[in-house]
């Protein structure tokens, strides 16, 4: 379980999370839902360690904010950023692979997650050698979850994946994420966008942001105004 | 400028270029990853130069083998990397990272003031001089110029050695690859758990050591005297400037650009001599802002 207690974040004196406190199940697919400034990509970034919050974070029972940002890859938390952040001076098999290593995986067991990777989303194996600052911004964007699948094993986190995809990129990451998810049952998966009907059908709960307070979005019959 | 005269000035520009490139490779690398232009780089080298000297003439003339000079100046650069690189980068640098450029450039002056004294008040203000491994290799005679081995063949050895070995550590080993993924994104390194912090410490004290071998090696070839580091920064900030920060090849054909400018300039025109990389700098940057080898915005190593 992932749960955050009273989280705020200010970001240049502005309060980008208000208090925030919500408690997420294991295995559940969240879709964060809210416009451009609401407080998604921090949120996400808060849950890494990537910004300067007060309140508490919870995961699996362990006091995430006590775990430098670092180490928290290495509890099972793979996260791909909305720009992608590949390291384009390596291959795509090497910045997939590199979470991993960085975990220090056995080589047995780090081939077994690539060969899982691979089958989620064979075109990655396709463009294994390419260097990374070469691929286009979607097959970056299937790299960037390649490579948060690697070391994610519990939780995985996206933020804004579809943005700027192609439509038939989108439908095949949209594919490989349900591959995933009927793959792995035990799997959380946290999914941020900015159109709310977009993961409607996908997510089992969807979550709303507004000015960095969060809350449940209502049933999907409810809200027609 | 009689052909004689010219081969002399290659080889003298090539042996200096070694040594200056041991230093700014240093500087750049520790550049490109933590972002801290390091002014106590230079200090890192005067305290290889004396370490090596002072330590080197004691145990000689305690009898001990002269080739113990060899491995006695890479001890010296690791324990200097190590001893004085990795307390300052863990208790000084470690906290400074989130300040602005001007402010960390002066903490770094201020290390560099504090390691000269350090280095007044353990060797004194005398010149040290320990030719020991000059000595060790002899001479060789090249278009009918006497010079030494070490100079002429030793120094750029070492110094191409070091270049492979760093691209190769960088690309083959983890370590290096982290070292590189770091210097791309250090937030997307964090967020695959890389521990930045760690991998900053280690690239400080490579970089040191470094500096610190650069040092020892140029024991061996000229009096060690106060006031040397100040020289070898400001010469290898010349460099690293002019072939864009954070260029691993880059400095090493600058730095012999550079020392090949400075070592004509001794024969032709000895009054230009200490003018000349700051000459070449000059004009590379008026065209190339960036240097010879930078691009704008990739940071690489």
């Amino acid at each position: 379980m992932l749960a955050l207690h009273d989280v705020t974040v200010r970001l240049g004196g502005v309060r980008v999370l208000r208090d925030v406190s919500l408690s997420i199940e294991t295995a559940s697919t969240i879709a964060l839902i809210g416009a451009n400034g609401a407080g998604k990509t921090t949120t996400l970034r808060t849950i890494m360690g990537l910004t300067a919050m007060t309140g508490r974070i919870e995961f699996d029972g362990i006091d995430l904010t006590a775990i430098a940002p670092s180490r928290r890859p290495k509890l099972g938390i793979g996260y791909a950023a909305e720009d992608r952040r590949l390291f384009a001076g390596f291959t795509v098999e090497e910045n997939i692979r590199m979470p991993g290593e960085v975990a220090r995986l056995s080589s047995a067991e780090l081939t077994r997650r690539l060969d899982r990777v691979y089958d989620i989303l064979p075109e990655l194996k396709e463009m294994a050698d390419r260097p990374a600052g070469a691929v286009s911004g979607g097959q970056g964007k299937m790299v960037a979850l390649g490579r948060a699948l690697i070391i994610g094993s519990k939780l995985i986190m996206l933020d804004e994946p579809f943005q700027g995809l192609a439509p038939v990129l989108a439908r095949r990451y949209a594919d490989a994420l349900r591959t995933l998810r009927n793959s792995d049952s035990s799997l959380t998966l946290i999914i941020t966008e900015s159109n709310p009907d977009l993961l409607r059908k996908f997510a089992d709960r969807t979550l709303v942001i507004e000015r960095g307070a969060v809350r449940d979005a209502r049933p999907a019959g409810a809200d027609v105004v | 400028m009689n052909a004689q005269l010219v081969a002399l000035a290659v080889f003298d520009g090539i042996s200096y270029a070694a040594l200056v490139f041991l230093v700014a490779v240093g500087l750049t690398l520790v550049f490109g990853v933590l972002r801290v232009l390091n002014v106590a780089h230079g200090s890192f080298y005067a305290l290889g130069a004396y370490a090596t000297a002072s330590v080197g003439g004691a145990i000689f003339a305690a009898g001990y083998a002269p080739w113990l000079a060899f491995p006695l100046m890479l001890l010296a650069a690791v324990l200097i990397g190590v001893l004085v690189g990795g307390p300052i980068e863990k208790f000084l640098l470690g906290r400074i990272y989130e300040l602005e450029d001007v402010l960390q450039i002066l903490v770094t002056f201020a290390v560099f003031m504090i390691l000269e004294d350090v280095q007044r008040l353990i060797w004194g203000g005398q010149p040290f001089f320990e030719a020991t491994a000059l000595n060790q290799l002899g001479t060789v005679t090249v278009f009918g110029i006497t010079y030494t081995v070490y100079q002429l063949i030793f120094l750029p050895v070492v110094a191409i050695v070091v270049l492979i070995g760093l691209r190769l550590g960088l690309r083959r080993t983890l370590t290096g690859r982290l070292i590189t993924a770091v210097t791309e994104d250090r937030e997307a390194a964090v967020t695959i758990g890389i521990d930045v912090e760690r991998i900053y410490l280690i690239t400080f004290i490579i970089g040191a050591s470094l500096a610190a071998f650069g040092g020892a090696l140029a024991s061996a070839t000229t009096s060690v005297v106060p006031g040397m580091g100040a020289d070898m920064i400001v010469l290898s900030f010349a460099v690293v400037a002019t072939a864009g920060l954070g260029q691993i090849e880059g400095a090493a054909v600058t730095a012999l650009l550079i020392g090949l400018g400075r070592s004509f300039a001794v024969y032709l025109w000895p009054e230009l001599e200490v003018l000349i990389p700051y000459i070449i700098m000059f004009g590379v940057l008026l065209v190339r802002p960036s240097g010879l080898f930078g691009t704008v915005q990739a940071r690489k190593i």
